[in-house]
């Protein structure tokens, strides 16, 4: 039975694999009953007032739900909608492994309806023009056409700890175009770099967001539409710890830990979510058009819930600041992507919510009508599918979906049935290592996710 | 100017539109260079040569290809639209301009195959003409020429007509104090005027120079309703464009001259726009200033802009990096001017974008935030039909028109 996406399993589950934990983990209190006393819960939606359990053996995790197993109400529990979760969760110490097709690590293109494994390499960083590969041991550009022999650029990578997800480089970032590869200043420590057209957004270890580049349409956050030419904290964010960072043509999202969105820049094709001046006329023109156009004018032009006066409503064109975002029943937000003039959405509920240009079909709602108003991507409601990621191409929009986990039973025997997890689209983020595990076989990004995957003896 | 056409669109409907279209192509597909002045994405060739592929493939209107050609159309002209958007507009690369004119120019070809009222292909040509480079040698300019014949002719002139209606009588005009009035010359030579005030960057109102400029009798709202009201230009919305409120919008001078001009619900400017590029009709009734030799620029390079709002707009103070001649064609403007030397007294804003702006209202400033601003000395004048300011270089100047008016400036160097 699919899960309905209004009832998540974990509505609030506020982990995420960046090295979050609330505030007193650790601290030794009375031990609450698992899933009980939300009014003593003191992170916010913390279904299990978990900090009370000292030493955490997962970095990061105010859980630690696997140093209980025996009383652990969730044994199962995937943690984190990105896929990471911590080898033999629940199990006793098998590593994870997949059913169905064997995926295996690296990448595949797949282009004109051919399939292509690229031995060797990792993760890829295309653009129209280039792309960018990034191995074990080097990072290579290809100029799109050219032979595999003759790479515009290549960079040798030293041997180290985990790496960040491209486009992070040690020292750098790298880009899809000449030069290939900038430097960022010695003392910027990022976990996540995202690419606009004319801008940059870099995530740090502290969950402070930096923003520089062109800044003309406002997607700095600075509160201005000056450029900047070197990494800039963005001050407005900086009270509230990062997750994630998206960037799209001339706008930019970020989510925080707790699963709010932000999001500033351009808006005018309504990709902030923000009352936009252009499709509020279109819609005005569509109902003027009358019957005869008005049904499919009607139907091509997303009403918005509340469909906002073109009189009394301010339209924006350009937000300087980040603006927090209302997704409709608010719910939490566990990853963004933008397009060139869109963005996407994914909720920790599974839900995939698409806003901006729909032009081209990128918004996934059957339509080409563009939209200022987030609206759920429907298809994976009806088709019973989980949303886990979204990654964004300038008009195209990939989600990685999986068949949904079973809704809690009453007993304590929590049995999932794993599914294996389909992948629409290009890389996911990588899991984190964790030296703990016995196998010591590394995962590998791209990899089918963890999440959901796990086999369960009796 | 146009051969006598029907009162309604061609009898032949739709054919005989598209073969004087047709006619203002090359010949042959061989003859259709796709020349580009730069490189562009890999993936825009291709399209341009599918789009190129189904024009002459086809023996005219034909169903399937018309929308096909829409659509290449359409994704041309968005993707080299995001390009020009990338980056300042003097950067944008001329190549990827010219990719935007074809998806203008194979979208309007589609929409006149397709038998839709020429109106959307005047559009699609306008913003070809707006934003892209010439192909083709102006093919859009030519195209549009074609398409105007075509239009019906009642809607030419609709709104001029409403607003030759009686106006309320107009408003005094500012008290200009003999110390403060610009001097006026009838004529000069052009040495005098060079060593009198090119020279020494004084300001001046030259008169007579404009009498035999065919738009001194021509114009009128309704003149340029009738030239000019299908055409699509570029609106400032908002009263002033320090404000922010401010935008720009497109719409076409008919629906300009509606709600801007005869209604007047908000202000609306057609400012700073290079009409007489657009429309070529119209750079015929006027002339380009003799004294305008005396400078080194060539004159091709000369910018003519056209300034066309109801009364009330106003410019904030501001200086432009080019001599100025600003001609008034009809209405009266209040004219201030401030030399550079008087710079810091104005306070010009520190932003980049706005830095040859003034924060200060000139008719209502604020002494407490601005206490240097009566420090500063000032020359003003009514600018009357007939009329030319010579406004030097760099020199600080605040605006406001007094009645619906018309006035054409050229910044030459």
């Amino acid at each position: 039975m699919p899960l309905t996406p209004s009832q998540p399993r974990y509505p609030r589950m506020p982990l995420l694999p960046m090295g979050c934990a609330p505030p007193g983990a650790g601290t030794r209190d009375a031990l609450a009953p698992y899933g009980l006393c939300p009014p003593r819960c003191r992170y916010r939606g913390c279904p299990y007032s978990l900090w009370t359990v000292p030493y955490p053996r997962y970095r990061g995790c105010p859980c630690s739900l696997w140093a209980v197993p025996p009383r652990c109400r969730y044994p199962g529990m995937p943690l984190l909608p990105m896929g990471c979760s911590p080898p033999g969760a629940g199990t006793g110490g098998a590593p994870p492994r997949s059913r169905g097709a064997p995926v295996g690590a690296g990448l595949e293109l797949r282009s004109a309806g051919r399939r292509q494994r690229l031995r060797g390499w990792r993760e890829a960083l295309p653009s129209e023009t280039h792309v960018v590969l990034r191995g074990a041991a080097a990072a290579r550009a290809w100029r799109r056409g050219a032979g595999l022999r003759s790479a515009a650029w290549s960079r040798f990578l030293p041997r180290g700890p985990a790496p960040r997800p491209l486009p992070l480089l040690p020292g750098g970032f790298a880009l899809p175009r000449p030069p290939f590869y900038r430097a960022l200043p010695a003392g910027l420590r990022a976990r996540s770099l995202a690419l606009g057209t004319e801008h940059v957004l870099l995530l740090g270890t502290g969950g402070d967001v930096h923003a520089w580049g062109g800044g003309r349409h406002g997607q700095l956050g600075h509160g201005t539409l000056e450029s900047e030419a070197q990494p800039r904290l963005v001050e407005a964010l900086a009270g509230v710890p990062m997750a994630a960072v998206a960037a799209g043509g001339w706008h930019s999202a970020s989510v925080s830990e707790a699963g709010d969105l932000y999001m500033w820049g351009w808006n005018e094709s309504g990709q902030l979510a923000l009352p936009c001046k252009a499709l509020a006329e279109e819609r005005a023109q569509g109902e003027e058009a009358g019957a005869g156009e008005a049904g499919a004018g009607a139907a091509a032009l997303s009403p918005c819930p509340e469909p906002p006066e073109a009189e009394a409503t301010t339209f924006i064109s350009i937000q300087a600041l980040p603006a927090l975002l209302d997704l409709p029943q608010e719910p939490e937000v566990s990853g963004v992507s933008c397009g060139s003039r869109h963005t996407a959405a994914v909720t920790r509920g599974g839900e995939l919510y698409t806003w901006g240009w729909g032009k081209y079909g990128q918004l996934g709602h059957g339509d080409d009508a563009s939209s200022d108003c987030p609206r759920r991507v429907e298809h994976l409601v009806a088709q019973g599918l989980w949303a886990e990621a979204v990654v964004c191409g300038p008009w195209t929009t990939y989600v990685c979906v999986r068949e949904p986990p079973d809704p809690p039973s009453s007993t304590a025997d929590c049995s999932e049935d794993p599914a294996a997890g389909t992948c629409l689209g290009p890389t996911l983020p990588s899991a984190p290592q964790d030296q703990t595990c016995s196998d010591s076989v590394p995962p590998e990004p791209n990899s089918e996710p963890q999440v959901g995957l796990q086999l369960h003896e009796g | 100017m146009a051969a006598p056409v029907g009162a309604e669109a061609p009898a032949a409907g739709p054919g005989a539109l598209w073969a004087e279209v047709r006619a203002l192509l090359p010949g042959t597909e061989g003859e259709f260079t796709l020349a580009l002045s730069g490189e562009v994405d890999p993936c825009v060739r291709p399209l341009l040569r599918r789009a190129r592929g189904l024009l002459y493939g086809a023996e005219g209107p034909a169903g399937g290809e018309a929308a096909a050609l829409r659509r290449l159309g359409h994704v041309l002209r968005d993707y080299s639209w995001e390009k020009l958007n990338a980056g300042p507009w003097q950067e944008v690369s001329k190549a990827w301009r010219q990719v935007y004119t074809y998806g203008c120019l194979f979208g309007a070809l589609a929409e006149i195959s397709a038998g839709c009222p020429p109106v959307s292909a005047v559009r699609l040509c306008d913003m070809g003409l707006l934003m892209g480079a010439s192909v083709l040698d102006n093919v859009l300019g030519r195209l549009v020429r074609v398409l105007q014949q075509h239009l019906p002719r009642e809607r030419r002139g609709a709104a001029g007509l409403a607003a030759e209606k009686a106006r309320p009588e107009p408003r005094p005009a500012p008290a200009v104090r003999p110390e403060e009035e610009l001097p006026r010359l009838r004529c000069p030579s052009l040495e005098s005027f060079r060593d009198k005030h090119l020279i020494p960057q004084k300001p001046v109102v030259l008169e007579g120079i404009m009498d035999h400029w065919p738009c001194m009798r021509k114009w009128s709202v309704d003149y340029i309703c009738q030239v000019a009201g299908c055409r699509t230009v570029p609106v400032e919305l908002g009263s002033r464009y320090t404000d922010e409120e401010w935008s720009q919008k497109l719409m076409t001078v008919d629906d300009f001259i509606g709600q801007y001009i005869v209604n007047e619900k908000s202000m609306g400017y057609l400012a700073q726009h290079q009409l007489f590029d657009q429309i070529p009709e119209l750079k015929e009734d006027i002339s380009i200033p003799d004294y305008c030799c005396l400078g080194e620029g060539e004159e091709e390079h000369i910018t003519i802009n056209a300034w066309f709002g109801p009364e009330g707009t106003i410019s904030p103070l501001h200086q432009d990096p080019q001599q100025n001649f600003l001609a008034q064609v009809f209405g009266r403007k209040y004219i201030r001017l401030y030399s550079p030397q008087d710079s810091e007294n104005l306070y010009p804003h520190e932003s980049q974008i706005l830095h040859n702006t003034s924060q200060v209202d000139v008719e209502n400033p604020d002494l407490v935030k601005f206490p240097n601003f009566r420090k500063a000395a000032f020359q003003s004048c009514v600018l009357m039909p007939g009329q030319v300011l010579f406004i030097p270089v760099k020199y600080w100047h605040y605006v406001r028109s007094l009645d619906v008016s018309f006035s054409v400036s050229f910044w030459w160097s």
